[in-house]
This record gives C-alpha cells, structure tokens and sequence, in this order.
C-alpha cells in the first residue's frame, strides 16, 4: 500500500515538473465547425503552444459559460457576435486588446473595424463574417418562386421549413416580413412579429443551430433559414443546396477574437489572433468553411471560385435591404424571450 | 430505543461501518440536500441581468409559472410522459412476466441485456435513433428496399418520435421493478385460485393485478417523471419542438438566463415528484393492510 502512495506521489511530482517546463496552453472557445482542424495543428507547430479547442452553439450558452467561470481563467480567447461583443465589453468581461502584441490587423476590411459596437477594436478583432439567408432544395422547390423570406409562409412548404434554432434571427425574419427593423426595442413591433411567425409554425419542422444544413441533407426540411458558410459546406454534399439572398434584406452579422478578461494566457491569444491575420491563414478559412474574411490581403489569394461564390462574398445587389444585427439591450431581450418561449410552445 | 442508543455507540466502534455512513451522509448532504437548497433559496430571489440572482426576495417566479403559457406547456408534457409510461407499461407487463418464468440462466443473460445499453451514453443512444429515424435513415431506405412502401415516412421531429426517443430511454426502468415483484409471485397463489374455480381472466383481475400492483406503482414512478425532465430528446428527436418542463427550465437557465424562473419551474416539478410518492407510500401503506387481512 505504502509503495503504491509513493508511485502516485511521484507520478504527481512528475507531471506537476511537466507542465511547469513544458508547453504553454491556449483554451479556445468558439462556434461549431467554425474553425479547420488545419489551422489549429499549423499553429501547434510553429509556436508550440497546445491548443485546447471547445465549442458552443449559441452567443448565450458562450456568454451564460464565460461570465459564470469569469474568475477560473477558463477561456483565452472567444468569438462572439458582434452584439455580445458590446454587451460584454460594457459589463467588463473582457480585456482590452494590446493591439502593439497584433500583426496585421491593418489588412482588415476599413468598413468591418472600428465600428459603433466596439470603437477603435479596443477589445475585439474581425475574424469572420457572414449572411443569414434563405435556404431551398432545387429538386423539390422551385427557385424562382422564393424570392424573399415572405415565400416561407407559402402553404405548399408545410411541414419542410427549418428555422435556426437563435432567437435573434427567427425574430429578424418576422419582423423584416412585417417591415421592421430586425434591431428592433419596441415590444408593440415584437409581438406583431411573433403573430406573424406563429403564423408559420405549423410549417416550421425543425429548429437546428448546431449545423443548419444537415437537416437539408437528411432530407428532413426543403426549404428555410441557413448560414451561408453552412450553405457553402453543404452544397459540396448536396449541389441542389441553393442559398437565395432575400429580397426583405438578409442578415448580416460579424465574429470576433476577443479575450476574456481572467484569461490564463493573453499572449498565447495574441498571438493566436496574429496567426489568423496572416493572409494565407484567413484565406485557408475562408475557403474551409465557407464564410467570408474580413482580411482584404487575404481575400486577393483566395482561388476564384471561392471568391466569385456569391453565397460567400455577396454583390452590392445581395447587400441592398441588408441589416446588420445590433445589441437591444437586456429589457428588449427579455419581451423577446417571452415570445420565443411562447413560439416555441405554442401548437 | 435504549437498544437501539446501544446499537448505535457499537455502530462507531466499527470503523468500516462509521466510514461508509459518513461517506453516505456526506454525500447526501453535498451533493442532494444542499444544491436543492440552493435551488429553492433562488427560486425566491429576483433575475440579474449581471449576477444571475439578487435581492429582494419575492413570489414573483411562482405567480409567473401559473401563466397559462406554462400551464399548457406542463400539460403537454404531462400528456406525452403519461403516453410515455402506458406503452412503457404495455411492453413492460408481460416482458417482465415471461422474464420470471424462463429458466434461471436464460433470466441472467436477458437482465444482463436488458441492462447492456446503460454503458452507452443516453445521449449516444438517441443520436442512434435519429439515424434510424431520419427520412433518408435505416428505416426508410430498408422499407423501401423491400418495396413495403414506396416514398419515405417523416418519423423524426413529430411527437411520436419524441415518445419513441422516450420510451427506449426510460423501458428498463419500467420492467426492473415489475420482474422483481413477478419473481415474488408464488405459483401455488394461481393454482389455488384456479382451484377455486377462477378463470384466467379472473385469476389474473383478481390475483395477479393486485399482487404486482406495488410493482406496478414502482415502474409508472420511474418513468413518469423521468419523462418530464429529458429535455434532450425533444431537442434532438423533436426538432426543439414538443417541448418538455426539463426544456422549459434549461432554456431559463441558459438562454433566457431567468435563474430565479427557472429554479421555479425545477421546484414545482420536485413538488409533484413529492406529491406522487406521497400517494404511493399511502397506497402502499393500504396495500399492506390488505395483505395482513
């Protein structure tokens, strides 16, 4: 017995010299399927450091995570929206960025930084952007009957439509349909839209945010909302994925680094937000998972295909009506989960 | 209760015994007495956008959970996890009968089955049944390859797909007590009963029912209330549709980030745990009255 609490003593001793001496650790936190496998081994190998990579499927499960384990330095480095960005900078989560520490930032796209969420980027860096539009199978829905999200209320597609499973965006859609903005605080304007969407409830089949374009694979659902990397990856699966750009607007949102504010290891997040500025890195992204960078350098590498893929990279065309998705403020949150509670179990 | 003050100082003496109650006590107080505690004390506390929960404390959670919104949506539940327990029942009964009755090997390796897929995962196992299910999954392209039908079914994200998800889950704990009480069935019981000229339908109304009614009680306790809280299932099986109270008290605490609501809704469904093991230990309490007579 005695020999045996030795081993283990030892054991301990050892493995407590090993992490002292040994490799350094980034904790990553970071959406589903939002970051190549590649890019995390290429970065183990030229600096050394272990990335440790975990995943979430929703701004809120990310932010309910990192301010319930603000004070264990969990997280180094996390990829809010940008309306979570400005939510938890105000509620001091996160720390600032020493932008001397960052390379590269000056190749980011002038109209994605320095915005009204986060002035100056002083806790936030652009890692990727992208649009939230309608979705069909050209096999069984006729392209050129969708042309807007209104087409979704259409009584031939009851019981295929698929929602996202984000509150934010399936309100966005209503309120759009009704001509509101998606931004919208007024609670008179949230609860037409929620008239409206319970509306098309009985179509909906299926809400799905872990990857929205399975349940399309599966055969599940024909028609409804997709994230355009998810209809990008997709349509590599299955070419009759369409990804249409609605004519009420589509959604527009941006993702970034930021670091939270007891992060164990800034310098490794640092750095780790450098390796993705590079050019090379941001276009091996953009070309992975189907959305686009906000790495102007970087999008002059990338192979034509990918760069004239409208589902990535849309026209000025794609863009007219587009909104971007703004913080409501925690009031206006809350109308809007009653009613997404009351969607989501009304019959 | 001297004897038993008696028993008790022994009870120290023996270190192993000590050791096992302590572990046992504290394990209770830890892990089951005091997060309830906690759960209840927030339960009356006001949502913080900042701090999860803060002061004043007020009822204001409970008077919400009467909303007819969630009324309907414990109803629901209610009625798919009462669904739930009758199919499980319906299996249950006679798998569990045939179970006392095979040979004592043959018992073995059929509880050892029985038991075998509680080493997978739950979560697992209803991703398993997604693939089954889905319209282009085992089932679907099976049928058709038998040509049994010709376009395939939508089973997933339906209800009955979530009651499926539910009753494979939840089976095992339905058959478990009713094979124990089937095994304490006495054969002689059934005999004399046909010898005084019972039927089998009578025999089995006036014998059997009563006797594996404990059983019974035991297996719609373990599957009912299980039934209301596995928000996963209708996450995954149901599209995040149909939902459950368990899916109701997650989106508090995670989306909504309503702790004190949510602690709320986790309280009433404790509160009817309670309120049906109550009637169970009364009934049980009849039941053995009856068999004393």
């Amino acid at each position: 017995m005695k020999k045996l609490v030795l081993v283990g003593m030892t054991a301990v001793v050892l493995t407590g010299c090993s992490d002292q001496e040994d490799e350094q650790v980034l904790n990553l936190y970071n959406w589903s399927e939002y970051m190549p496998q590649e890019v995390l081994d290429r970065f183990e190998e030229e600096t050394g450091i272990e990335v440790v990579y975990t995943t979430y499927d929703s701004n809120e499960a990310m932010y309910a995570r990192l301010k319930l384990l603000d004070d264990s330095s969990q997280y180094d480095l996390a990829v809010p929206s940008t309306y979570y960005v400005n939510k938890m900078r105000k509620e001091d989560l996160l720390m600032e960025i020493d932008h001397s520490q960052i390379e590269g930032f000056d190749r980011l796209d002038p109209e994605l930084v320095n915005q009204s969420f986060d002035e100056n980027n002083a806790y936030s860096v652009p890692y990727l952007w992208g649009t939230t539009g309608l979705a069909i199978d050209t096999d069984t829905v006729d392209p050129s009957a969708v042309n807007g999200w209104a087409d979704l209320w259409d009584e031939q597609y009851e019981g295929q439509v698929m929602l996202t499973n984000d509150m934010r965006e399936v309100f966005h859609v209503g309120l759009s349909v009704l001509g509101y903005s998606g931004n919208t605080r007024d609670p008179q304007e949230i609860e037409e839209a929620y008239e409206k969407l319970s509306e098309l409830m009985p179509s909906v089949r299926t809400f799905n945010s872990d990857a929205p374009r399975m349940p399309y694979l599966e055969g599940e659902t024909d028609i409804g909302m997709i994230w355009n990397g998810e209809a990008v990856m997709g349509k590599e699966d299955m070419p009759s994925l369409e990804y249409i750009y609605p004519e009420e607007g589509v959604i527009v949102w941006l993702d970034s680094f930021v670091i939270p504010k007891n992060a164990a290891n800034p310098e490794a997040a640092h750095q780790f937000i450098s390796f993705v500025l590079q050019p090379e890195i941001s276009a091996l992204i953009s070309e992975n998972i189907g959305y686009a960078t906000p790495n102007l350098a970087a999008r002059d590498m990338l192979p034509e295909e990918v760069a004239d893929n409208r589902a990535s990279y849309p026209t000025s065309e794609d863009m007219e009506n587009a909104e971007f998705q703004e913080d409501v403020g925690d009031e206006a949150m809350q109308v809007y989960n009653r009613y997404w509670e009351q969607l989501k179990t009304g019959r | 209760m001297m004897k038993h003050r008696r028993r008790m100082f022994r009870g120290l003496r023996q270190p192993f015994r000590t050791g096992v109650l302590v572990l046992v006590w504290g394990w209770l107080l830890a892990l089951v007495l005091v997060p309830n505690l906690l759960v209840i004390a927030a339960s009356f506390l006001t949502r913080d956008p900042g701090t999860f929960i803060s002061l004043p404390v007020t009822l204001e959670n409970y008077r919400s959970l009467m909303d007819p919104l969630y009324l309907e949506v414990f109803l629901h539940s209610l009625y798919m996890a009462s669904v739930t327990t009758l199919v499980c029942l319906l299996i249950g009964y006679p798998f569990a009968w045939a179970l006392s009755r095979v040979g004592k090997e043959r018992q073995l390796l059929l509880i050892f089955l029985l038991i075998v897929p509680f080493w997978t995962n739950s979560l697992v196992r209803t991703y398993a049944l997604k693939l089954l299910m889905a319209t282009n999954g085992l089932i679907n392209n099976g049928l058709m390859a038998l040509g049994v039908i010709d376009e395939p079914m939508r089973m997933l994200y339906t209800e009955g797909a979530v009651i499926v998800g539910l009753v494979y889950l939840l089976l095992p704990f339905m058959i478990l007590p009713l094979y124990s009480v089937f095994d304490d069935l006495r054969q002689e019981l059934l005999l004399a009963s046909h010898d005084l000229g019972a039927g089998r339908f009578s025999t089995f109304i006036h014998v059997v029912v009563p006797l594996t009614l404990p059983g019974i009680l035991a297996g719609v306790m373990l599957v009912l209330l299980p039934a209301m809280g596995l928000f996963f299932v209708p996450d995954i099986l149901g599209g995040s549709r149909n939902l459950l109270v368990g899916n109701v008290i997650k989106n508090q605490f995670l989306d909504a980030r309503d702790w004190p609501f949510g602690a709320a809704a986790a309280i009433l469904l404790t509160l009817a745990m309670a309120l049906l093991l109550f009637t169970h230990r009364l009934s049980q309490r009849r039941l053995g009255e009856g068999g004393d007579l």
